[in-house]
């Protein structure tokens, strides 16, 4: 069995185009559309990765990122921002809530692939 | 007085100057009628701007899911070719090559050993046929003799014929002589006899010699026919097989050509792929953008309603200064508030911008 990543974006097809990228790498992927839902999903699970969007309805992903690291078992797992948000400050928040790394949208494939392996 | 209204009847402020030269109830109803038309105007941006942006996220978004279908139709299908293409390989190795690891063969080796097998038996029907020709010659050379046999045997019967000549003679003379040749007569009649066996004999012995010649000489066209054919079908197989193991050769080399090809025409394809994914994210991009224009759009239906909140103001008799005042201020905050709503920023499909904490 591979590694386990949740991926975590409002967007359908950010979602599947995350899938498609790291199921092709031979990853087990689960889903979830925004932060209330990612809680949810990840509750009983070894995650090995979690990859957040920032702007989802319901929890953004600076939120989500806060409340897993206040949970035992999210408190060391790599979590990747993946946003259109650029801002030197919204970076900042997105690390001192403990967020591992942060891509700007578009993500290319062979970049994503490279970014997961080096902090898995 | 205000970055939004330099001039007005506003009351808590000075009276602007181009506003003093009309009367304050001339005044009161342009404003009146300014605040209706902004409104208006407004609202009827946002009814007409509002359904098309969400037609444009629609049909963004309809688009994008046929293409996340028809990436992930394609992607298994390079999948599977690329699955094919190493079965073929793998077929064709097994086929061709055996197993390489443990025979340490190739196919130029199993070529070798078949052209080296032909040839040992090419060589060994050479022989054959060598030792076929000089059969032939020996049959040739008994053939010969048995001719000179016969001619030998013409020469006995013509001896036997003359020895009966002569015994007839003889008994003649015998004749002649009386009762003086009366053993004579015996002696000659012997040898006619003698001479009537040996020509008997030699009839049979010629008989016999003439059958064996042709015997030969059937022989030795047969042993003619087997070593020229021997030596032919032996020379034809070898060109066959020769010809076979370079079709075979070729076919290898086809094989591996177009699984090459297959190889990088998948590799090339995956490429793409990758770009097709990049570029699909645009769907979230424009969404993200129209969610922003929408609220924007928010923006000026809450301008309209504060232009609408003049117009009640002023209708309601408040004096034009804090209508204008509290118009200036809602125009404001919606100003201030726009700027937080633009997520996208990139002009461009262009991988973003990594970075690691």
């Amino acid at each position: 069995m591979g590694r386990l990543i949740l991926t975590v974006d409002d967007s359908s097809t950010m979602r599947q185009m995350i899938t498609f990228t790291l199921k092709g790498a031979g990853f087990d992927v689960l889903e979830a559309g925004d932060g209330v839902e990612a809680l949810g999903v990840a509750a009983g699970k070894k995650l090995d990765l979690i990859i957040t969007d920032v702007n989802m309805p319901r929890m953004d992903g600076i939120t989500l990122v806060q409340r897993l690291r206040a949970l035992p078992e999210f408190k060391f797992t790599p979590i990747l921002v993946l946003t259109t948000e650029s801002d030197a400050s919204m970076k900042q928040k997105g690390k001192e809530a403990g967020a591992t790394g942060w891509i700007v949208k578009p993500f290319s494939p062979e970049k994503l692939l490279d970014v997961v392996n080096k902090v898995l | 007085m205000s970055r939004w209204f330099s001039s007005g009847p506003a009351s808590a402020g000075p009276e602007p100057a181009e506003a003093t030269s009309a009367p304050a109830g001339e005044h009161r109803e342009a404003l009146l009628r300014l605040a209706a038309c902004e409104a208006r105007m407004l609202e009827g941006q946002v009814n007409f701007l509002t359904p098309e942006l969400l037609q444009v996220d629609s049909l963004v978004r309809e688009a994008a899911g046929t293409l996340e279908d028809a990436l992930k139709t394609l992607d298994r299908s390079v999948q599977h070719q690329h699955l094919l293409a190493g079965e073929i390989q793998a077929a064709m190795q097994s086929t061709l090559e055996g197993d390489a690891d443990a025979s340490g063969s190739t196919f130029d080796a199993m070529s070798a050993t078949i052209m080296g097998t032909l040839d040992g038996f090419v060589n060994h029907i050479t022989e054959i046929s060598q030792s076929t020709v000089q059969l032939a010659d020996q049959v040739n050379d008994i053939r010969e003799r048995s001719f000179r046999m016969e001619t030998m045997l013409g020469e006995l019967s013509e001896i036997a014929g003359r020895t009966h000549l002569l015994s007839l003679n003889a008994s003649i003379e015998a004749a002649h002589a009386r009762q003086f040749g009366a053993g004579f007569a015996v002696v000659a009649g012997e040898v006619s006899k003698l001479a009537d066996r040996s020509t008997a004999l030699s009839n049979t012995i010629q008989e016999q010699v003439v059958g064996t010649r042709q015997a030969l000489e059937r022989t030795d066209a047969h042993v003619k026919a087997i070593a020229s054919q021997d030596m032919n079908v032996a020379l034809a197989s070898r060109g066959e097989s020769e010809a076979l193991v370079m079709s075979l050769r070729t076919s290898n080399w086809v094989v591996k050509d177009l699984v090459a090809q297959l190889e990088e025409n998948a590799r090339r394809v995956t490429e793409q792929v990758g770009h097709v994914v990049r570029s699909l994210q645009f769907e979230d991009l424009v969404h993200q953008t129209l969610m922003a224009c929408l609220k924007e759009l928010g923006n000026l239906l809450e301008q309209s309603q504060a232009w609408k909140a003049l117009e009640v103001r002023l209708k309601a008799g408040e004096p034009e200064g804090p209508a204008l005042a509290a118009l200036e201020a809602t125009l404001g905050q919606i100003e201030a508030a726009r700027v937080q709503f633009r997520a996208v920023k990139s002009g461009s499909l262009a991988a973003g911008e990594v970075d690691l904490f």
